[in-house]
């Protein structure tokens, strides 16, 4: 065995057998790496700043390209007048709607067609114009060189104003995107005669805005007919499909590299139209083109998550069984409204048991900034809705919450066709463990005694539950394990690495496999034009598409080296044992040779598994589920809450890392945080119709003080041996789907007051509990029992 | 986008004046907040004049009895965390120390200096985005009919904004002077004369002229037996402007608020922020604690009172009571 190969394996560590070729692996019983907590492959790059993102690519000969964007939310250009711009100093293109080049078609997440540089402006922050200069601030002067004029158009910036009479139409031949969305099962009026308590509520959730870290943009390079662009995105692959299918060019000829992304959270699945104006930029100069927009203009077009209205009403039994369920829901995903109300009933329809649900949604047309998919679409919003109302519920019957929820867990996917039955349903164990774990009971009594204290101090316990209609991954996923004559071993994947761990995880499945040290793993990723097609890294779909492809990959060199060896030894391939560092006969254990000795792998330098994503088992539904847990004090005279600690108790299968497991739970708990406490987008309703908090001041994210300290990630690890060839689920979206509502059932506990509305701040709540007071009856210091 | 700007390192305190003085200069300390405003064009600067380079604007100094009764002088350039770190302000004035501890981030605390934080802009996000309203020289206020929740309940006119600064009300509670320096002369004025209300000038935030700066600001010693606090009210636990926010400075009869024959209120100072266009004194609210031991009654009697003659917009009625129970907290807790 050569000293190198030390470098590069564990010692002792057991390896899972490998299946003869053709036959599909077995689930791994206890795993060695996968599972434990393993330090970021890419820790030091990260935290050192070496890390080179898209951001930071700097190229000879490099341009800086910026945007003119439409000032008002609802205009038609009528002139635009670029010769002042274009006398500035630096200026290398300017280009408009009238550049022959760039009259380029743009299709919107919900596939209306505009121009790159559409005429049409139907919202604030629409593409006008772009420059390139040589510096940052001369394209920023050149752009506001260009003189517009806009003729204003009547506009309408809030859902509930956009669809009644005479409101100003974003698109002909009104506001409602479509017909209203409807599912029906059951009977919803049998439903309610048989329930012992009806219930009727309605919420709300404001609009949110994505901000990751890394501003949304990219780098444009030509080189002859080859494009490369160094895009910040969640897939690389799916920018390469769209980039070309506009341009109108080879899907061979256009290379996305984002090995390094800051961030995503649903807003850089695809391109955007920033790529192809850096593109256009990038061919009309001939010379490299950086375009990243600023914090601002990321806020007004680079997504959001839509606000939400909706009404439940609930129908249950004494008992505690769930008679009907119905939500009416509406909200808009701005001017390109795919997505205004996309899977907003999906946990009506199925996280619980119900016989009868029917559900109706409104997808409505603004004069907004498009949305795009945010962290478990519709998902958390839907949880602020059901899981207040389930609170509602068990608090008219007189049961507690958790319950409530345990009386109704189902078996089955009830909203699929042909209701498949889940490879596993967790929910019932994310349930009882999470509150075992947080000591819920207890907490309760504690909450429930205190209520008749004079104190201002209120603290509660309030839990929520959830579970992701996606996360099941599938195929395409095509992967490479390359390993080299000197034993170390390469990973080559298509997916990015949103910060999630994505390449972690995976050097872990090929350690797994191979009994290397996944610190010593080369990985190369996230690149179109040496990696291989998959789906972006969103949904939580990441590690159950790509990790069961990395394992076959990493099988497939496995079931070389043996073939190698056999040859090698001249004893049966079903005889050798593949050992990390060496191979060797269980019959004859003098027969044996190291890696880097198999005659094979010296004459070709290199063995490479080609891995790929099987399709997922038939008639059956693979799905996360989750449950999480709050304590809260609330300050009754000025309407604060503190959030004291969280539990976090998640069914996704198995835990392949536990340090970026704990890692998405906390970071889910505190998105939802943002999403029940501090975030809000705000519009000028009825005046200008502009983005008033364009800044991270004005658009609140929450601070590391506005999370608690104390949270516990409960990973409930059921044997998921169906649901793929790694046993994991969907995780990085599930942890921040009920934790908005759990906040608000623990202000309900706390103080009395029902928060129907995100999100609960001080503005909000010092209102409340002041109107509670007046009205005497539910003041929060003399509350009664439900 | 910032317009481009000649940029001056001042030497001295009167080559920083005669600068300040030409059209268009503006002076910059740290420039958190001058910066910003130049970057988001809210407006235009054709010369900015660093006073960064001048030490002698820079430390805290005892001022002897023999001036004034004495106190304590904090020099313009003093960084908000150094005031809020600084034993002497700590223990004689903790009002002070409290409301910079809570100023913004620690960055900006290290970066941003006291007097740049009482001359800091108008925090409207109409002011701050790419609306021409009143106070830049435009026709409208655009928050009287728009997005008001974070504007004035207090103090409001044609322009309805909300001062920012935590530390002003901190100062006027503890009846703070300003020393300022222009090219004709030195003066010095109570910091609650300093800022002006919308009806005498909406486009102006204090009564300083261009060539004026800021070069001290002077706490008088205080008297025994006084308590002083502040705290804010916030939708984040840092990075945040006031929702609202209540200074106190009490000062009690005798030896304590709850032993025998004293522990009555004999003066009582009580400032508000987050709600009007200045630091805003509660004069009603001062009246019912004069003379009172500050039991709850008291307490809440003078909550009620400090948003006596409130004058709410459309989406700021909240302030109400949040205030009220903000005051009656802060008070109670100084009850001890
Ligand atoms: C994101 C953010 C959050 C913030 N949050 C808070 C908060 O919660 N509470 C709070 O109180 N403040 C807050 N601030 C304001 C911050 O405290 C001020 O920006 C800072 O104190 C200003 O000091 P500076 O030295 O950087 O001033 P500069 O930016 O240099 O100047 C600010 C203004 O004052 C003028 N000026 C400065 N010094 C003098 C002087 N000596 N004489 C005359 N004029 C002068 C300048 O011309 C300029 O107009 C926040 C600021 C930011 C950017
Ligand atoms: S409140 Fe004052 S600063 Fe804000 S928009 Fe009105 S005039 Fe401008």
């Amino acid at each position: 065995m050569s000293d190198e190969q030390g470098l590069y394996y564990q010692q002792g560590v057991p390896l899972p057998e490998t299946p003869a070729p053709g036959d599909p692996p077995q689930p791994w019983g206890k795993t060695n790496v996968v599972g434990q907590k393993q330090r970021r492959v890419d820790a030091y790059e990260r935290v050192s700043g070496t890390a080179v993102y898209p951001s930071d690519i700097v190229l000879p000969r490099m341009l800086y390209g910026a945007v003119l964007r439409c000032p008002y939310p609802h205009a038609r250009i009528a002139k635009i007048d670029t010769s002042a711009a274009e006398k500035l100093p630096g200026v290398h293109a300017v280009i408009t709607g009238q550049t022959a080049a760039a009259d380029l078609d743009w299709r919107y997440r919900d596939g209306r067609q505009t121009k790159i540089f559409d005429p049409h402006c139907r919202f604030e922050g629409e593409a006008v114009a772009a420059v390139a200069a040589e510096s940052p601030y001369q394209a920023r002067s050149a752009i506001q060189a260009i003189a517009v004029t806009y003729e204003q158009l009547p506009f309408v910036s809030d859902e509930r104003d956009a669809v009644v009479d005479g409101a100003p139409a974003v698109h002909d031949p009104g506001n409602l995107a479509g017909e209203p969305e409807k599912y029906e099962r059951g009977d919803v009026a049998d439903g309610f005669a048989a329930a012992d308590v009806v219930l009727e509520n309605s919420y709300r959730t404001e609009a949110e805005l994505h901000t990751p870290l890394e501003r949304h943009g990219c780098v444009a390079s030509w080189d002859g007919r080859d494009l490369t662009i160094w895009e910040s995105t969640q897939g690389a692959h799916v920018v390469q499909l769209q980039v070309a299918g506009y341009l109108g060019l080879p899907t061979s000829r256009v290379r996305v590299i984002g090995n390094y992304v800051g961030g995503g959270f649903g807003s850089k699945l695809g391109p955007g139209k920033y790529t192809l104006i850096a593109a256009l930029l990038a061919a009309h100069t001939a010379r490299p083109v950086k375009l990243f927009l600023s914090r601002e203009e990321t806020l007004l077009c680079c997504g959001n998550r839509p606000a939400n209205n909706m009404t439940i009403k609930a129908g249950v039994k004494r008992d505690g069984t769930l008679t009907a369920l119905e939500l009416t829901g509406s909200g808009s995903g701005g001017a390109y409204s795919g997505r205004g109300v996309g899977l907003l009933d999906w946990l009506v329809k199925d996280l619980y048991n119900c016989p009868n649900v029917r559900t109706e949604l409104v997808n409505i047309y603004l004069h907004a900034g498009p949305a795009r998919p945010m962290r478990g679409p519709g998902h958390p919003q839907g949880a602020w809705a059901l899981e207040q109302m389930i609170d509602e519920l068990a608090e008219a019957i007189g049961i507690d919450p958790v319950q409530l929820r345990l009386k109704n867990i189902p078996t089955v996917s009830q909203a699929r066709d042909g209701n498949p039955p889940y490879t596993v349903t967790g929910l019932k164990e994310c349930l009882t463990d999470g509150a075992n774990e947080f000591g819920w009971t207890e907490a309760r009594t504690r909450s429930a005694a205190a209520r008749t204290d004079t104190g201002h101090l209120k603290r509660g316990a309030g839990m929520a539950a959830g579970t992701w209609v996606a996360g099941a991954g599938g195929p395409p996923s095509t992967i490479v394990v390359k390993l080299m004559r000197d034993g170390s071993v390469s990973l080559n994947m298509g997916a990015a690495d949103l910060g999630t761990g994505t390449k972690t995880v995976m050097a872990m499945v090929v350690a797994e496999e191979l009994g290397v040290d996944p610190d010593q793993i080369q990985i190369e990723n996230a690149d179109t034009g040496t990696t291989h097609f998959t789906y972006p890294s969103g949904g939580s779909k990441t590690v159950p598409s790509d990790a069961p492809a990395v394992r076959d990959a990493a099988i497939k060199v496995k079931q070389q080296l043996l073939a190698m060896a056999a040859e090698d030894l001249a004893v049966d391939e079903a005889d050798l044992r593949y050992l990390g560092q060496e191979i060797v006969s269980q019959r004859d254990a003098d027969k044996r040779v190291a890696i880097t000795d198999i005659g094979g792998l010296r004459r070709r330098f290199s063995v490479v598994g080609v891995g790929y994503r099987g399709p997922n088992i038939e008639g059956k539904a693979i799905c996360p589920f989750a449950a999480q847990f709050c304590e809260v004090e609330v300050n009754t005279r000025t309407g604060e809450v503190k959030v004291l600690r969280f539990v976090g108790a998640h069914d996704s299968g198995r835990v392949m890392c536990r340090t970026t497991y704990d890692n998405q739970v906390y970071g889910g708990i505190t998105m939802g945080i943002g999403l029940g406490m501090t975030e809000a987008r705000i519009l000028d309703r009825g005046q200008t119709g502009k983005l008033c908090n364009r800044s991270w001041g004005d658009y609140k994210i929450p601070t590391a003080l506005d999370v608690p300290a104390d949270i516990t990630s409960l990973p409930i690890e059921i044997d998921d041996p169906q649901c793929n060839t790694t046993g994991a689920k969907g995780l990085g979206e599930p942890v921040t789907i009920p934790t908005a509502a759990a906040i608000a059932n623990a202000v309900y506990d706390a103080c009395g007051v029902r928060v129907t509305g995100t999100p609960i701040t001080p503005v909000q709540l010092s209102r409340l509990l002041a109107e509670a007071a007046a009205s005497g009856d539910r003041s929060p210091e003399q509350r009664q029992e439900g | 986008m910032t317009a481009n700007f000649s940029y001056l390192k001042a030497e001295s305190l009167d080559e920083a004046v005669r600068h300040l003085g030409e059209n268009g200069a503006r002076l910059h300390a740290g420039g958190t907040d001058l910066l910003g405003c130049l970057r988001d064009d809210v407006f235009r600067s054709a010369k900015v004049v660093s006073i960064s380079g001048l030490d002698r604007l820079r430390g805290i100094r005892e001022i002897g009895r023999s001036q004034r009764g004495g106190g304590l002088g904090i020099g313009a350039l003093v960084t908000i965390a150094e005031v809020a770190e600084d034993r002497r302000i700590r223990e004689g004035y903790t009002a002070l120390a409290q409301a910079a501890s809570v100023v913004a981030s620690p960055q900006l605390r290290n970066q941003g200096t006291l007097g740049g934080n009482l001359c800091q802009k108008p925090r409207c996000w109409y002011y701050r985005g790419d609306f021409a309203c009143l106070r830049k020289g435009g026709d409208d206020c655009f928050a009287v009919a728009g997005q008001n929740q974070y504007h004035c309940i207090f103090g409001g006119d044609a322009c309805v904004y909300v001062h920012p600064s935590d530390c002003a009300p901190a100062l006027v509670a503890l009846g703070a002077t300003v020393g300022i320096k222009s090219r004709r002369d030195d003066r010095s004025l109570p910091l609650s004369e300093f800022y002006i209300l919308p009806e005498d000038d909406p486009t102006r935030e204090t009564t300083l002229r261009p060539d004026e700066i800021v070069t001290e600001i002077m706490l008088p010693k205080p008297s025994a037996n006084t308590r002083s606090s502040y705290r804010k009210v916030r939708v984040r636990g840092a990075w945040d402007f006031a929702l609202v926010g209540v200074a106190l400075n009490l000062t009690f009869a005798g030896s304590g608020s709850d032993s025998g024959g004293g522990g009555k209120i004999e003066r009582a100072r009580v400032v508000l922020s987050g709600v009007a266009p200045v630091p805003w004194q509660a004069r009603e609210a001062e009246q019912i604690l004069e003379g009172k031991r500050l039991d709850t009654a008291t307490a809440s009697a003078a909550a009620r009172a400090a948003t006596a003659g409130a004058d709410v917009l459309a989406h700021n009625g909240y302030k109400v009571p949040l205030l009220q129970g903000l005051v009656e907290e802060e008070l109670l807790k100084l009850a001890g």
